[in-house]
């Protein structure tokens, strides 16, 4: 009985704590998408909706040249990063969830502590190695730093996948006439596809939403990346915020992200392997 | 087509001996079954065989050739696991497919072979169905049909059955027996289940903590048992046992004496130390009072008609014997106080129900006696 009197009540409790939080997280994004389609002079109307909805400032942003090169530096960053520390996450996670080999333990527990070292701590160092080296506002320059501080996460999701998959379906594919790397190309890695799209999503993420690295390494448009680039923006008069073009610069940024996740939420979540054992 | 010989075949983990001195062949074309309690080493020594795991002493041969250090894929034997570790991603035809693929067989003998075997399990349904989508008993097939379309040297199964329920297990056995004989190709089958083993195999080894006990044909490990570990492992319902004790001549038990051959007489005389006595439950009559032997009064505890056969649980007091002490891994029943739990096998028509007092006899032919300390077999063997 009172297991039927407190179902209306819990979902109604859950349903509003779940607004709550959306809302919470939603309104400033609902508040970016609504500056970015405000016309320049309704910018300080303090209306939550644009009275007019003008595509004015996503105009201008794509205009300029200097927006269109740090979308196509931080596609292409973004892309090399996460595929290089997926690449090598993977070896190094395949090796420590099936090898049993000494400081197994500490090579996790170290690229643990790397990922939460500090970023700021080590950008004036960087800033002068790279200067040094010629790396400075580099493709290069950037995608380094974002392995460094992206391959602990990839490395702990990956081997927590690979600790997933029964070792028997590498034994079995042994068995069945494959070598060590055929069996991890054919069997091991299709299995392992959702947490390789997870760390390559979030290693993505990462390096596309950064803004510390962004802006210290580099100077020109050969390098910068959308964040860095938003905030060199300028208003079309030295008296005007450049506010609207900001606005419709980061819904440009975000919507990449918006649609990767949604598009790839299924396969992150998907078990595939179910019936790979007994069921 | 493969004879496989062990010689010497030693496994040790970490200081751990998992398999000690295996020496024995297996023949061209046998179904030779692995059985043993868990952690006997039979798993560990099918791993060795098709190569999974290295063998630290010792030599294993294929039709005379040491395959010690060649990988797995070169040792063209096919393996089925416990899991079935079935390819989740694949189909059913591209998990059946896969060894041909790995092997780089044409298209066409693929497609061939891939549907011949199906044929034969029964799969053509299925063959484009992912295997979360297949039945447990189907999932078995699938790991069976990606062993056979590579028309391996040895099959090696690894506890089979064991993940499929009780009557489909019984039906899954005979197509493996069918199977089997129909290919003629070696098998080597794990398993700890003794009827399993008894119903399949042409020979059995019954290992145990690492050691072969004993290596036989069915009849042979039922009516031979060399120690007392075979004799209560094979066999269902378990042999019964009872302390024994050698006594002018005499074997005696709690329930009365019984004379010995004479050779038995002489083994039995050197041996110091305490004895079992061991008997199968269909060797206890009642009633027909013509046959020679033991004759002894008992009450039924616990009567179980089964159609053809009754089972008669009863207790005999030990009178001062000393408790008999079996091998934990058999999981048998041990004494209770000063009585032990015995059972007998005998004919419906007796007519016997819970509570009766009625006459069993035990023909002494059918006694085994064991050393109570090793274990081992002291009877001559019978046939």
């Amino acid at each position: 009985m009172s297991e039927k009197r407190e179902k209306p009540i819990e979902r109604v409790l859950w349903g509003a704590a779940s607004l709550l939080v959306v809302t919470y997280a939603l309104i400033p994004v609902a508040w970016m998408v609504s500056l970015s389609l405000k016309r320049s002079a309704d910018l300080g109307d303090d209306r939550f909706l644009p009275r007019v909805v003008s595509f004015e400032h996503y105009e201008a942003v794509f205009r300029d040249p200097q927006f269109s090169a740090a979308l196509r530096n931080s596609i292409g960053i973004g892309a090399i990063s996460s595929l290089a520390a997926v690449l090598l996450g993977m070896f190094a996670a395949y090796a420590i969830a099936r090898l049993d080999f000494p400081g197994r333990r500490l090579i996790l527990g170290a690229a643990l502590s790397i990922a939460m070292f500090p970023p700021v701590s080590i950008i004036g160092p960087l800033f002068n190695m790279w200067r040094t080296l010629g790396l400075y506002d580099t493709w290069l320059g950037l995608i380094l730093p974002y392995m460094t501080f992206t391959l602990p996460l990839a490395i702990w999701t990956l081997s927590a996948f690979f600790r997933e998959i029964p070792w028997e379906l590498e034994r079995a594919a042994r068995v069945d006439g494959a070598t060590p790397v055929q069996a991890f190309v054919h069997v091991i890695a299709p299995l392992a596809a959702p947490g390789v799209f997870t760390a390559a999503i979030l290693v993505f993420i990462f390096a596309w939403n950064d803004f510390l690295f962004a802006i210290s390494l580099t100077s020109t448009n050969d390098a910068r990346t959308a964040p860095a680039a938003i905030a060199f923006f300028t208003g079309s008069s030295r008296f005007e915020q450049p506010t609207g073009s900001i606005a419709a610069a980061s819904v440009v940024v975000t919507l990449p992200i918006i649609v990767i996740v949604l598009a790839f939420q299924r396969r992150i979540v998907s078990g595939l392997t179910a019936g790979a054992v007994k069921g | 087509m493969a004879e496989i010989e062990l010689d010497g075949v030693t496994k040790r983990f970490s200081g751990v001996t998992a398999l000690n001195r295996a020496s024995f062949t297996i023949r061209d074309g046998e179904l030779f079954i692995l059985v043993g309690p868990s952690g006997c080493g039979k798993s560990t020594l099918l791993n060795m065989i098709v190569g999974l795991e290295d063998v630290t002493e010792g030599e294993i041969r294929v039709d005379g050739e040491v395959v010690n250090d060649l990988d797995p894929k070169d040792r063209n034997m096919a393996m089925v696991f416990q899991s079935y570790a079935i390819y989740p991603h694949m189909t059913v035809r591209e998990n059946m497919a896969f060894p041909l693929e790995l092997a780089k067989a044409s298209k066409a003998e693929i497609d061939e072979r891939v549907s011949r075997a199906a044929k034969i399990l029964e799969l053509e349904e299925v063959l484009d169905r992912k295997p979360r989508a297949l039945s447990g008993g189907q999932r078995q097939r699938v790991a069976m049909g990606r062993a056979i379309v590579r028309k391996p040297k040895v099959f090696l199964l690894d506890e089979p059955l064991s993940n499929l329920d009780a009557k489909l297990r019984v039906q899954m056995r005979t197509e493996i027996l069918r199977l089997q004989r129909r290919l003629e190709t070696t098998m080597v089958y794990v398993t700890h289940d003794q009827t399993e083993a008894m119903t399949l195999g042409h020979r059995i080894a019954v290992l145990r903590k690492g050691e072969v006990l004993q290596i036989g044909t069915p009849r042979e490990l039922y009516e031979c048992p060399k120690n007392l570990f075979v004799a209560g492992f094979i066999g269902s319902p378990a042999m019964n046992f009872l302390p024994a004790r050698w006594e002018n001549g005499r074997l005696v038990l709690p329930v009365g004496s019984i004379a010995l051959s004479d050779e038995e007489g002489r083994r039995l005389g050197a041996a110091r130390g305490r004895l079992i006595a061991g008997f199968r439950p269909e060797h206890l009559q009642a009633g027909g009072e013509e046959q020679p032997g033991l004759r002894f009064e008992v009450q039924a505890e616990v009567v179980e008609w089964l159609g053809a056969d009754v089972f008669v649980y009863f207790d005999v007091a030990l009178r001062g014997f000393e408790e008999v002490e079996l091998p934990e891994d058999l999981g048998l029943q041990g004494d209770n106080g000063d009585h032990r739990s015995l059972l007998a096998r005998v004919d419906p028509s007796a007519g016997l129900r819970e509570g009766d007092t009625f006459e069993l006899g035990l023909d002494s032919q059918y006694v085994h006696v064991f050393d109570a300390e090793s274990g081992e077999n002291l009877s001559t063997a019978r046939d």
